[in-house]
């Protein structure tokens, strides 16, 4: 008998046991066990109602515009009948009280025992949000961007384009980034700042020259193409000329960039070259051909002219924008197709034969071919050449430039008082549980 | 002796009977819990697993464009961020609520999203993405099932209220609301089968903009257009605070023979002008002729017209039966919009019929996946999503292929 209540008090006990545990084991709700997620439908919901910046405008209008209406209608059509919802917009501030009450609405009393929210800050379109560029060499007086822009000139793979229509979109791009932004509109003024004056009281020292004219380099008449400064008369070519060129970009630590093609394959003055072509019917250019280029790089490292008409470039096909030229066009806002045709990519050997350092890579190298690169000669001057085929992209001498100096760019805040609106979507589930 | 050997028994018997209840006890509370945790992991995971479509675009991630298989399965528009869906990869989904339609003269069989007389969108099996890649791909081949229906938020309903002079009413709803004050914008299309036999049909393309009342209704009307006489098409466009609504209604004179695009190759924009006989079937074919042209939704929600050249096969006859080839038209772009083709046999009988390019243009609906019906927990999740700008929801169902 004593066994039997000994057995109905362990029965009391698990009981009791049983009922504890389960009185604390509590289950969730069925709405709980497969919820729907509705801090993500409160927050797609809001953006697809700022899809067309509409969302933005209204909670920056007075509170009794009839654009509150509006956004009501939309919240009560776009969600499900089942969810309830309260959208409060908060004014952001800055002090002690960082949030106000703008504006609430809502459709239901209360939004149920469980809920979620999303928040979203919405910027008032009145704010401008302003890019300063850093100005490129401002620490030390600031760097003078040249563009040539020479109407006696005539330009060659550049096709579809006019050289004036490409500086001008040179300027557009590049000219927040420099002190001075100087359009070089003849080859006289060209041949002003080869002799190291200045067109507009800037700095000639240290400047940026952008070739325009593709493959060809428009040359002065006069002094820079007479014989033995540009004109080599022993072999009939202006290539001597390229030779000059390079002796000015190292005298006066220019870079000198090539948009297109075969650098300085062609010289060009219309009014020299009246009544010469470059064999494919553009007059007034006359051909120098690779001899242009092999100068260029021996004046660039103060070597002395000799004529070589070696063709030193290459064509490794389809070129890839390197890792940090990518990471660049992000932060520049340019966005040149990743990849491009290389037809005359310089070969590796540039550098050791004319001391260059290659600073930065626009494109991935191929084999020995550089398509793309920012050269820097070990005395001074440098060189931008993108080896591509017609036609440019002057997106991608404007990276190549800004790779090269990477200029910092200064944005403005965001949360400055009364250009923020944060927006809370809080929605729940009517009906049970 | 006797007794206390009794009194064990009993004990022992009334123990055991105890410890077995409540094993019982217990283990359905354990059971209940354990299946319950279960069904949450499967909410977790179908929450996920929609993001994962919706926040990556696939890749390549212009797969939408082109004719290849994606080797990673994703839904965003690559040109941005957030919930926007491409118009063209959700084109390339194989449609699983509509019965596949079989074309002789390609041999193929085409996804099937039809939404009445003239408004479809056939694309060819070997051009869509079917559940199993798409599931592979998503990494839940054999162990989760799932449907995905993305659907438009608002609803344009268009019908006709007097033939002559015409007259539409516009009803405009959204999931849980009409959308009272909302703009309209509207393209009317009318065919014009001008000239003798044979020749092809004109259309003259008109625009409008009206309101809607506080019911969600506009009433539009066309006082100098008879509908008895001539065939239309009406386009229309629904936007309020970011909300954007298309809708469309389309009145033929005659459909017993008329033309159905069916997409050949979405990396050319090429579309077959196929003959409806050879398609549907029907009686009393015919050879008709036919005028397209395209129109796309601008940023501001107006409509524009894109005429198409002529190097693009925008006119043409098309006859049906074997012997008969189809004609192809090239879309030369990659904008979304909608591919307009008026057809007429005669001067008296003339039609005209819709085709989406992008499938958000006409606001189609998605439905892709396998069947949930008959699993035995399907938890679904919910995101509000756009397409071009158009409002969509996109829902998907989850199922465990274990069984809970």
């Amino acid at each position: 008998m004593m066994r039997t209540i000994e057995i109905l008090l362990v029965i009391i006990i698990i009981t009791a046991a049983f009922l504890i545990s389960a009185f604390f084991a509590v289950l969730p709700s069925p709405r709980q066990v497969s919820p729907i997620n509705l801090r993500r439908l409160a927050l797609t919901t809001l953006q697809t109602m700022d899809v067309d910046y509409d969302l933005s405008q209204t909670v920056f209008k007075s509170s009794d515009d009839p654009a509150w209406g509006g956004l009501q209608i939309a919240l009560s059509a776009c969600l499900p009948p089942n969810v309830i919802y309260n959208m409060t917009v908060y004014e952001v501030q800055s002090g002690n009280q960082l949030y106000t009450v703008i504006k609430s609405i809502s459709n239901a009393e209360n939004l149920g025992i469980s809920s979620d929210s999303a928040t979203y800050l919405a910027a008032s379109s009145n704010v401008t949000f302003k890019v300063t560029p850093e100005k490129i060499g401002e620490s030390q007086g600031g760097v003078t961007l040249y563009i040539l822009n020479c109407s006696d000139a005539n330009g060659w793979w550049i096709t579809g384009y006019t050289a004036q229509s490409l500086a001008e979109d040179l300027k557009q791009a590049l000219s927040p980034y420099f002190k001075s932004t100087i359009m070089v509109q003849n080859t006289t003024q060209l041949a002003k700042i080869l002799n190291g004056t200045a067109l507009q009281n800037e700095t000639v020292q240290n400047a940026v020259v952008i070739n325009t004219e593709g493959e060809a380099v428009p040359i002065p008449a006069g002094y820079y193409a007479s014989s033995g400064v540009g004109y080599d008369s022993t072999h009939t070519s202006y290539a001597r000329y390229c030779h000059t060129l390079g002796l000015r970009v190292r005298q006066y630590n220019w870079t000198w960039i090539s948009i297109v093609g075969y650098p300085l394959y062609y010289v060009s003055n219309t009014g020299l070259f009246p009544s010469e072509q470059n064999t494919w019917g553009i007059y007034g250019m006359k051909n120098v051909e690779a001899a242009g280029l092999n100068a260029f790089l021996r004046g660039i490292d103060n070597q002395s002219y000799t004529y070589d008409a070696t063709w030193i470039t290459g064509e490794p096909g389809i070129v890839y924008l390197s890792s940090q030229a990518s990471y660049y066009c992000n932060y520049y806002g340019i966005y040149p197709s990743p990849y491009q045709t290389a037809t005359r990519a310089l070969p590796d050997s540039i550098l050791s034969t004319y001391h260059l350092s290659q600073s930065f890579a626009i494109f991935n190298k191929v084999g020995n071919w550089m398509a793309g690169s920012v050269y820097k000669n070990a005395g001074s001057g440098s060189f931008i050449a993108l080896g591509l085929t017609r036609s440019s992209d002057i997106r991608l001498a404007s990276l190549g430039l800004l790779c090269a100096y990477k200029p910092r760019l200064f944005r403005s805040d965001y949360t400055v008082n009364g250009t923020s609106r944060l927006v809370v979507l809080q929605l729940g589930q009517a009906g049970s549980v | 002796m006797t007794g206390a050997t009794i009194d064990h028994m009993i004990s022992a018997i009334v123990f055991i009977g105890a410890i077995l209840v409540f094993i019982n006890l217990f283990n359905q509370t354990i059971q209940t819990a354990i299946i319950y945790q279960r069904h949450r992991y499967l909410a977790t995971k179908c929450s996920d697993l929609l993001d994962n479509m919706l926040l990556n675009p696939g890749y390549p991630i212009e797969w939408g464009k082109g004719n290849c298989t994606p080797t990673s399965f994703g839904l965003q528009d690559p040109e941005f961020t957030e919930y926007r869906l491409s118009p063209f990869s959700l084109m390339r989904l194989n449609y699983s609520a509509g019965a596949p339609v079989y074309y002789p003269k390609t041999g193929q069989y085409y996804s099937n999203i039809t939404m009445g007389f003239g408004k479809s969108l056939l694309v060819p099996f070997n051009e869509v993405i079917n559940y199993s890649i798409a599931s592979r791909l998503l990494g839940v081949n054999g162990t989760y099932g799932f449907s995905l229906t993305i659907t438009p938020i608002i609803t344009v309903s268009i019908s006709e209220l007097q033939s002559n002079p015409l007259t539409l009413s516009v009803d405009v709803k959204g999931a849980g609301f009409p959308l009272a004050n909302a703009n309209l914008s509207y393209c009317f299309i009318t065919v014009k089968p001008t000239g003798g036999a044979g020749a092809y049909p004109a259309y003259t393309v008109d625009y409008g903009a009206s309101f809607t009342n506080g019911e969600g209704s506009a009433v539009l009307s066309f006082p100098s257009f008879d509908a008895t006489q001539e065939s239309y098409v009406l386009i229309a466009y629904a936007h309020l605070s970011g909300l954007v609504g298309v809708g469309y209604h389309e009145s033929v004179l005659y459909d017993e023979s008329y033309v159905v695009p069916l997409i050949s190759d979405f990396a050319t924009g090429t579309v077959a002008i196929a003959h409806s006989w050879d398609v549907h079937g029907g009686s009393n074919p015919a050879e008709i002729s036919y005028n397209a042209t395209f129109v796309l939704l601008t940023e501001e929600f107006t409509l524009r017209e894109m005429p198409l050249d002529n190097s693009t096969g925008k006119i043409g006859k098309i006859n049906y039966g074997e012997g008969q080839p189809y004609n192809n038209i090239t879309i030369p772009t990659y904008n979304p919009g909608l591919l307009v083709i008026t057809y007429r046999k005669s001067a008296q009988e003339s039609g005209v019929v819709l085709m989406p390019w992008g499938i958000s243009s006409m606001a189609f609906p998605v439905s892709f996946g396998a069947d949930s019906s008959g699993k035995e927990w399907v938890t679904t999740d919910l995101r509000q999503v756009t397409v071009n700008n158009i409002a969509y929801q996109a829902r998907l169902s989850l199922w465990n292929m274990e069984g809970y």
